[in-house]
């Protein structure tokens, strides 16, 4: 048995992830303390406040970052709390395009209705800046919110594509003092200077909270350079491999909380769906089924495994396994 | 002089950016300010070389057919692709780099697909590495083994429904035992850096010098 082609192996696991995804089970997910806390502080922001969300991860590791950004995103959507986006890397600067692309997509069952920076230049050069104002002023000029819309956001003053510039760690060192000194215009190339949530919130010391949703190291920068430097408080969205190397931070004070992999941002999506902030769950929920008959699966083959090693008397003194091993 | 000229520039300004760290001054600000400037222009220098470096060395392997020189073109292509379609055609041929256009329909449906297929693999590896290679060889390997169990299948909804004890115990290793084993290494390695980039400024370590350190 211990001499199986692991092309068999590769089967059953391929098998185990696909089933899940035809028949649904629905298992339920129960929020962990380390998501609850980010959850409670974002939910105690408001329209005078403003958050970034960092985008430091690659097309890679979006399968588990993309859901938790998501998540994070129609939260503050949902409290009007306005969104800087930033990516460490250039393809990050992919993923927020492809972040605000999805939570915008009135192809989805739910979704913001997006109003793009020049669409709405004649509300701003009327001196209208707060979210009401605009929205009643928007309406006013015929548009109208379509049915399945849970609202509408304006680029410059619901969210901000700043995207990516390098030497990330600078940027953020520099956005301690000026926001608009690092990112004189955001990816769109539309000026952030006029912009109303930047003339609200200047520089991070402005700002209520960092979300790094991280598949590398990179998400320590905003610690090192943003928490240390200027008091910004940090969240961490990271791979489920990174989160246990950064409980440490949890438990110094250093982060609020953190999500880990597709779990996190499950509990992120149930607890959303809980307090009526969006209606349903997503992808990162619909996961767990598929992630629960996959660990299942992986421990049936570490006891089978070990259970035919011991069987076959291998881990005795001088008995061998063919090959060597 | 190839020497002494690097040495000389990462010492003042190593020092130089310690000093204005912890000074709340205006004019500390102004060379904070004009180091972000120019930090980004050297940093598209590095670009260049980077780039420079894979065309030649790629280019070098097609002209010799060295060993799978055929997937040398499959690095090229994209490469001059890419940049062809996003900033050298024009926008309404090409549409640009923003949604749609060639651009966004390369990176959307080949690389980011390819990139998350690369990652998805792990998965099978993994899988595979359960069966063949995860033995309790002995007491420590049989602890890691109880553990990791433990704890992955504390992480997926179908623990909870096993046992409510299976999260419960899975999240305490996280925040203790696991925490105070990462907060030890986190220090050893933070000090470690601390120690190079140290030697680094200082001039005791020149391997960054590549063969001018010699």
């Amino acid at each position: 048995m211990l001499n199986t082609d692991r092309r068999w192996l590769f089967l059953i696991i391929g098998v185990v992830c696909i089933i899940p995804f035809l028949i649904r089970i629905g298992m339920p997910v129960f929020p962990t303390q380390e998501v609850e806390s980010i959850y409670d502080y974002m939910d105690q922001l408001g329209p005078d406040n403003a958050i970034f969300i960092a985008f430091d991860f690659d097309p890679g590791t979006s399968a588990e970052n993309m859901p938790m950004a998501v998540a994070v995103m129609r939260h503050a959507f949902a409290r009007d709390v306005p969104v800087f986006m930033t990516a460490v890397t250039p393809l990050g600067q992919g993923m927020i395009m492809a972040g605000v692309d999805y939570v915008t997509d009135p192809s989805q069952d739910y979704f913001y209705q997006r109003v793009e920076w020049d669409e709405w230049a004649s509300i701003r050069e009327q001196g209208t800046t707060d979210k009401a104002g605009i929205v009643e002023a928007w309406e006013a000029q015929g548009h109208q919110l379509s049915d399945n819309a849970l609202g509408w956001v304006f680029e410059g003053r619901d969210y901000a594509i700043l995207g990516y510039q390098p030497l990330f760690y600078l940027v953020i060192l520099g956005m301690g003092n000026s926001i608009a000194t690092q990112y004189p215009n955001d990816a769109n190339g539309n000026p952030v200077t006029e912009m109303p949530m930047l003339r609200e919130h200047k520089n991070l010391r402005e700002i209520d909270l960092a979300v790094t949703s991280s598949g590398s190291a990179a998400c320590t920068y905003w610690i090192t350079y943003g928490r240390e430097k200027v008091g910004l408080p940090v969240a961490f969205a990271v791979t489920a491999v990174m989160a246990t190397d950064y409980f440490i931070y949890i438990q110094s004070g250093q982060v609020i909380g953190q999500m880990g992999g597709l779990r996190g941002a499950a509990e992120y999506e149930v607890m959303l769906e809980q307090t009526g902030e969006y209606p349903t769950t997503d992808k990162a929920f619909q996961g767990m089924d598929v992630q629960s008959v996959a660990h299942v699966a992986i421990f049936l083959f570490v006891l089978v495994g070990n259970i035919a090693f011991f069987a076959g008397g291998f881990h005795k003194k001088g008995s061998r396994l063919k090959g060597g091993r | 002089m190839k020497r002494s000229v690097p040495l000389a520039i990462v010492m003042v300004g190593g020092i130089l950016m310690i000093i204005q760290y912890f000074i709340p001054h205006q004019y500390s600000q102004a060379v904070f300010d004009t180091y972000t400037e120019w930090g980004p222009i050297v940093a598209v220098f590095a670009l260049v070389l980077g780039i420079g470096s894979l065309i030649r060395v790629h280019s070098h392997k097609i002209r010799r057919r060295a060993k799978n020189w055929q997937y040398s073109y499959a690095v090229l292509i994209p490469l001059f692709a890419m940049p062809i379609f996003g900033l050298i055609l024009p926008t309404a041929v090409a549409g640009g780099t923003d949604s749609p256009s060639v651009f966004d329909f390369l990176f959307m449906n080949v690389q980011v697909p390819i990139q998350a297929t690369m990652f998805s693999l792990l998965a099978f590896y993994i899988a595979s590495a359960a069966f063949r290679a995860f033995r309790a060889k002995s007491a420590l390997a049989t602890v890691l083994l109880i553990a990791a169990v433990i704890v992955m299948l504390g992480q997926v909804p179908i623990g909870e429904l096993l046992g409510s004890w299976f999260p419960k115990i899975g999240q305490w290793i996280l925040r203790y035992p696991n925490a105070a084993a990462k907060r030890a290494i986190a220090l050893g390695v933070g000090f470690g850096i601390l120690a190079t980039q140290l030697k680094i400024i200082f001039g005791v370590e020149r391997n960054w010098l590549g063969g001018a350190g010699e």
